[in-house]
């Protein structure tokens, strides 16, 4: 009787195990599917770019290349028209990055605390985030300034936000006073204490607006087809775009290269893409720490 | 008694005024820090808002913002007799309310995200999802490309092989919203998911084993605890979305628009790029007239959301 009852038991047991195997199993499918649809059309793209031009055959898929080369690669990086395009990016990029969250952290901090005025800028920095001139007014302003056909134009408007201000000022206001009292009572001035306690304290969250500021410099575009007027200046973005999505790729190709005549355009096109891309898929797995932190839900509501 | 009340009155206010000149050289280094972040604001954000009176002028470049002569409100008058207007707006409404239809694809995510036992995988598939938000869309277009061209698309080289005529998705007028709707969504979903995924993990996880000894299923303890729970959560980021039903993102649909979709693609921000500042043309009252407009709706939509989640006892956005 007994047995007979620990067996049941056991049975359902089994059968709710069994059952979550086989749960997991098919929700270990569909969102295996899901990853699929980001993974395969980089996947694709890497494999064509890498596909020997003597064994490409136009129309036909490639799933993996007969023989492998790297001459479409070699086309897109000698090219004058990537290395203009590099140069413009790198200069957005390496020098808007820092700006982007020395002053960010800067205006956060000085809303954490308790300072004269600081309702007052509170409530204009928000209302950054309700209303905006518009693209006319802004580009007009953008010319009185004489930044027309300057990188500094896709640099400093993006150098400091509302929000990013706002989750920088909550994440300040989190850090204990006494650590910043103890500081001042030791003598520590104000600007010694930003450097020396307030910053090495909020790293986690330096590291994430850094990437993120990283990845937007990166991606650049609109202000550059806006304010850009000089096809030299244009960053990474607006040559994948030319080469890829325009029929005239002899702007930015180097048609004077052997290679040019050798390498299908296709190929030219996905390589172009890689290169391109290349930079944020790199740097994407540093942001992965903070994934689960508060600053990125902070971040995913904005 | 009076008079005794204005000698208090002003035997404090030096005390107080030295006070605040104290505090505010007390914080001198702290507002330093500040500085930069708010002349940035000031020159790129609220210096432009003196640009908005061009929609109440015919400006003309040559004259400057001082001298060009007054129209009042005629650009308005002419927008809303503007068929385009029109148009620009039903494209802005119609998109964003597609776009809308694939709202719950995060949560479902997250869902599905939440009940992965074992960790490595879900994370792997968290790293994979998280992705294509920080993918530009001029590379996002350009995967869409190499997908579905005409002649170089993955799509139409499979139809060929297999028989069947090639089709121009990029070209149909037809095909052009599922597109931008489907890469919107692979685009955010993904990175959507992790508000939902923080909500869902706050859940308190006694309710699930009460509701597991009533012997509720896995879907009944969805239905019944977890979307219950993160109803806030829903709210809010629905509130936000409304919040944005006039804009539509510039960089996809410049990216995706051509001769054929043209019409199909022209929203707000596009018309005004087109007639201002890529043409040389020199609608800049109109154009700017037709901005303003976006922007205080925009505003308004913003206000009220905000206003109506705050009501509803959610937490406000703002």
């Amino acid at each position: 009787m007994l047995t007979a009852a620990i067996a049941e038991n056991n049975k359902k047991k089994m059968g709710m195990h069994a059952q979550t195997v086989f749960g997991q199993t098919i929700l270990g499918i569909i969102l295996l599917l899901v990853a699929a649809t980001v993974i395969l059309p980089f996947l694709y793209v890497l494999v064509v770019s890498f596909t020997d031009p003597s064994v490409y055959i136009s129309g036909t898929v490639y799933f993996w290349p007969k023989k492998w080369s790297a001459k479409a690669y070699q086309l897109i990086l000698s090219g004058s028209g990537f290395l203009n395009a590099l140069k413009s990016t790198l200069f957005i990029t390496l020098i808007g990055t820092p700006l982007n969250v020395l002053f960010n952290a800067g205006l956060g901090y000085m809303l954490s605390k308790p300072v004269p005025g600081k309702k007052f800028v509170n409530k204009a920095v928000m209302f950054t985030m309700l209303f905006g001139a518009g693209m006319v007014p802004t580009y007009m302003n953008m010319a009185n300034l004489g930044l027309i056909n300057s990188w500094w134009a896709c640099i400093l408007p993006s150098t400091c936000g509302a929000w990013t201000v706002m989750v920088m000022k909550s994440f300040f206001e989190s850090i204990p006073k006494e650590l910043e009292e103890a500081a001042t009572i030791d003598g520590c001035g104000q600007l010694r204490i930003f450097a020396v306690i307030v910053l090495p304290l909020s790293m986690a969250m330096l590291a994430t607006f850094t990437l993120f500021a990283f990845v937007s410099y990166w991606n650049t575009y609109f202000s550059a087809i806006m304010y850009l007027t000089s096809s030299a200046k244009a960053p990474l973005q607006v040559y994948v775009q030319k080469i890829v999505l325009s029929t005239t790729i002899s702007d930015v190709v180097d048609l004077a290269n052997e290679l040019s005549k050798e390498v299908p355009q296709e190929i030219m096109r996905m390589a172009a893409v890689i290169v391109v891309v290349l930079p944020v898929v790199c740097v994407y797995p540093f942001l992965q720490k903070y994934f689960a932190s508060g600053v990125m839900v902070g971040a995913v509501k904005g | 008694m009076a008079e005794k009340a204005q000698s208090i009155a002003s035997a404090r206010r030096p005390f107080k005024k030295k006070s605040l000149a104290s505090r505010i050289y007390e914080y001198r280094f702290i507002y330093i820090l500040g500085l930069p972040g708010i002349l940035i604001l000031i020159i790129f954000r609220y210096l432009p808002m003196w640009g908005l009176l061009m929609a109440f002028q015919n400006y003309n470049p040559h004259l400057g913002i001082m001298n060009s002569p007054w129209v009042g409100l005629q650009h308005f008058q002419r927008l809303f007799s503007d068929p385009k207007f029109y148009n620009m707006l039903k494209n802005t409404l119609v998109i964003n309310g597609l776009s809308l239809l694939t709202f719950p694809a995060p949560i479902i995510l997250a869902l599905l995200l939440h009940e992965v036992i074992n960790l490595k995988y879900r994370k792997f598939v968290q790293t994979v999802v998280y992705l294509p938000h920080f993918i530009s869309w001029a590379i996002v277009v350009s995967l869409t490309f190499f997908l579905l061209s005409t002649e170089q698309g993955i799509v139409n080289k499979i139809a060929v092989s297999m028989g069947k005529q090639p089709y121009a998705y990029l070209f149909s007028e037809k095909a052009i919203y599922p597109i931008i709707i489907i890469q919107e969504v692979w685009k955010s979903a993904g990175w959507g998911s992790i508000v939902y995924l923080a909500a869902i993990t706050g859940i308190d996880k006694q309710l699930y084993e009460a509701a597991k000894i009533d012997g509720a299923n896995k879907f009944q303890q969805i239905m019944h605890i977890t979307i219950p729970s993160i109803m806030p959560t829903i709210v809010v980021m629905l509130i936000l979305k409304m919040g944005s039903m006039m804009s539509v993102d510039f960089e996809q649909v410049w990216l995706m628009n051509n001769a054929m979709v043209k019409s199909k693609l022209e929203v707000f921000e596009i018309y005004i790029y087109n007639n201002s500042i890529a043409s040389g043309s020199t609608q800049y009252s109109y154009t700017t007239a037709i901005g303003m407009f976006k922007s205080v709706i925009s505003t308004v939509l913003v206000v009220f959301t905000n206003w109506l989640s705050s009501r509803k006892g959610y937490e406000g956005v703002l």
